[in-house]
């Protein structure tokens, strides 16, 4: 959306701006008694307002080449290309206009008396090109910052949001009174079990408080949250729950945002696992490819399966926070096909030693898949 | 008083492994088997005809109340659940037993001996009531539940071709297989999506993604042909009904 076109109010003052220049130039030329006021006036007025709506183009080059983005060479060069052209095309115009003035005035030797000041007209248009595109560039400067800014609050509002809905999940009634059962059946005949179930509960609940309160964890903090939840919900189902996990090493410090996987790995458990009469396995996998983290997770599930209402909300939350942390840089997959359900998370690779992968000590050779 | 024979059904073991060691102290009641999925249990049930049910209702695959629509003799029922639903209300509502996991001896034996007293008195767990409030707000199913002898069949609705009526039972068609199913054709038809299946007829009802096309039978009547070569009545109401839809 042009910002200048866009809006009425902001067109007709712009245009009023031009409108001044057009006087300006007029009497740039009626002054010197080159010309007389009726043809000075008639001459520049029209000609300074058509540039002006030709410049509005250069907002197009503007928002291709950002300052930010562009090397200055490449900006300079686009520009004075893109100058080089409006200012063609407004001689085009100028002529046609001259011509018709000429007819229309009858003057005498108007074109010639035009063409003599034709290089003052093209420096003139130069010099406004470049204040459009200073303009253009200032307007672009500020939506980008006004932007980002907008995006941090949602990213800021997103994460709470998660953390909640994260704790609230940890609180999870299904989650909660099925360990208890399981605790209290547990009881009667093995007390160590009992206890350990207990330790490892808590354990839980309190590292998804510690962890949700802090903007990003690492990936072996993550991994070992998804794998105590699973851990615990394996008491219950025995053996009907197995799990599988192929975590690269160089992975393990990777920064993401914490349980970012919780309502991933609780919904292979609830959709997946609890409809299959003999469960599954939920593989996790981790790997680096270049820049970026890839996260998969697989899980068996019946295709035939009464599909919740609340199915789509834990996916849904995922990617309204890596929408809201990462903008476009992170992607969630998510296919079903073939009795089992796979997730691919690609985030960009960080870890706090900044974006560098640490050279491996001693790495396997990889087949390409 | 005889023996009251039991069977526990749950998928977790623990959960069985509870009310196992509850029942210890109730020599009355005789665990006859254990089932750890709705399929097993609806086989046992039938075969077995116990008195009392202790019934999980979140299993995957079949729940708890789909177990209860398909086993049809009379029993006690003592639901097991893990957490608040719509159920409970209606459990509460038609006083029928249910245990909130998880629970205690103390609650157990409470409903223990409910159930054992509707037993002396011959109330049997009032089945339909209970499958009504199972089923949240008029919701459409998405598959039809079929016993054979004691195997279960699950056809999912968009596999079933359409549906006769054959006294106090319908036959489903589905994959070039019959189904019979106890159940009113109109009861049935209020559970299916009235956009993807219409009753053409007093006794058929089609789901219209199989129709292939319509035609002109006698002075007043028409045929549906099917997209498998299967031709059904179509009465003028039916077909009033089909052409609404179409």
């Amino acid at each position: 959306m042009h910002p200048i076109l866009s809006n009425q109010e902001r067109l007709a003052v712009y245009l009023i701006g031009w409108l001044v220049f057009g006087l300006l130039l007029a009497a740039v030329l009626a002054l010197p008694h080159d010309f007389s006021w009726l043809e000075a006036v008639s001459l520049a007025v029209p000609l300074t307002l058509i540039y002006g709506l030709i410049c509005l183009s250069s907002w197009y080059v503007c928002r291709v080449y950002p300052l930010q983005k562009t090397p200055v060479a490449q900006v300079l060069a686009v520009q004075v290309m893109a100058a080089i052209i409006t200012i063609f095309v407004w001689g085009l115009l100028g002529s046609g206009w001259v011509l018709l003035l000429e007819r229309v005035l009858t003057i005498t030797g108007f074109r010639s008396r035009v063409l003599a000041k034709a290089p003052l007209m093209i420096g003139v248009g130069i010099i406004l090109y470049g204040l459009t595109a200073a303009v253009h560039y200032l307007i672009v400067t500020f939506e980008a910052s006004k932007e980002s800014e907008q995006r941090e609050l949602q990213s800021r509002i997103f994460a709470q949001e998660a953390e909640l809905k994260a704790l609230r999940a940890q609180i999870n009634p299904h989650f909660l009174f099925n360990s208890l059962n399981s605790i209290s059946a547990l009881a009667t005949h093995n007390p160590p079990a009992v206890r350990a179930m207990t330790l490892r509960l808590a354990d839980f609940l309190r590292k998804s408080l510690r962890l949700g309160a802090q903007e990003s964890i690492r990936l072996e903090e993550e991994i070992s949250m998804s794998l105590n939840f699973l851990e615990i919900e394996q008491i219950r189902y025995g053996s009907r729950l197995q799990i599988v996990q192929k975590i690269e090493d160089v992975c393990k410090d990777c920064l993401v945002p914490p349980l970012i996987l919780q309502p991933l790995i609780e919904n292979a458990v609830v959709h997946g696992i609890a409809h299959l009469l003999d469960g599954g396995t939920i593989t996790l996998e981790a790997e680096w490819r270049g820049s970026v983290l890839h996260i998969h997770i697989e899980n068996p599930i019946d295709p035939d399966r009464p599909r919740s209402r609340k199915g789509g909300l834990g996916l849904e939350n995922v990617t309204k926070r890596l929408r809201a942390i990462y903008k476009d840089d992170a992607q969630l997959n998510t296919d079903e096909r073939d009795g089992a359900f796979r997730i691919d998370l690609w985030l960009p690779a960080q870890t706090n030693l900044g974006l560098h992968r640490p050279v491996p000590e001693a790495e396997p050779a990889r087949l390409p898949e | 008083m005889d023996a009251i024979n039991a069977i526990i059904v749950d998928d977790e073991e623990l959960a069985r492994s509870i009310i196992r060691e509850y029942l210890a102290d109730h020599p009355e009641i005789q665990v006859i088997a254990e089932c750890s999925n709705g399929f097993e249990a609806v086989k046992a049930a039938t075969d077995l005809k116990p008195d009392l049910l202790f019934l999980d209702v979140q299993m995957p695959k079949l729940n708890g109340f789909e177990v209860l629509e398909l086993i049809e003799t009379d029993l006690a029922v003592i639901f097991i659940t893990a957490y608040e639903q719509y159920a409970v209300k209606a459990f509460e509502v038609h006083a029928v037993d249910y245990l909130l996991k998880p629970f205690s001896r103390e609650r157990f034996d409470e409903a223990l001996a409910l159930a054992k007293e509707k037993l002396a008195r011959n109330e049997f767990v009032p089945r339909l009531e209970i499958l009504s409030a199972a089923k949240p707000n008029n919701e459409t199913v998405e598959r039809v539940l079929v016993r054979d002898g004691s195997r279960v069949f699950v056809i999912p609705t968009e596999r079933i071709d359409f549906i006769e009526a054959q006294d106090d039972y319908v036959s489903i068609r589905s994959e070039g297989k019959s189904h019979l199913k106890k159940q009113r054709l109109s009861d049935l038809q209020s559970m299916l999506d009235p956009k993807k299946f219409v009753r053409i007829h007093r006794s058929t009802i089609l789901n219209v993604e199989r129709l292939a096309r319509l035609e002109l039978y006698a002075k007043d009547s028409r045929m549906a042909i099917l997209k498998d070569g299967t031709q059904l009545q179509v009465s003028r109401s039916g077909y009033d009904a089909l052409k609404e839809l179409l």
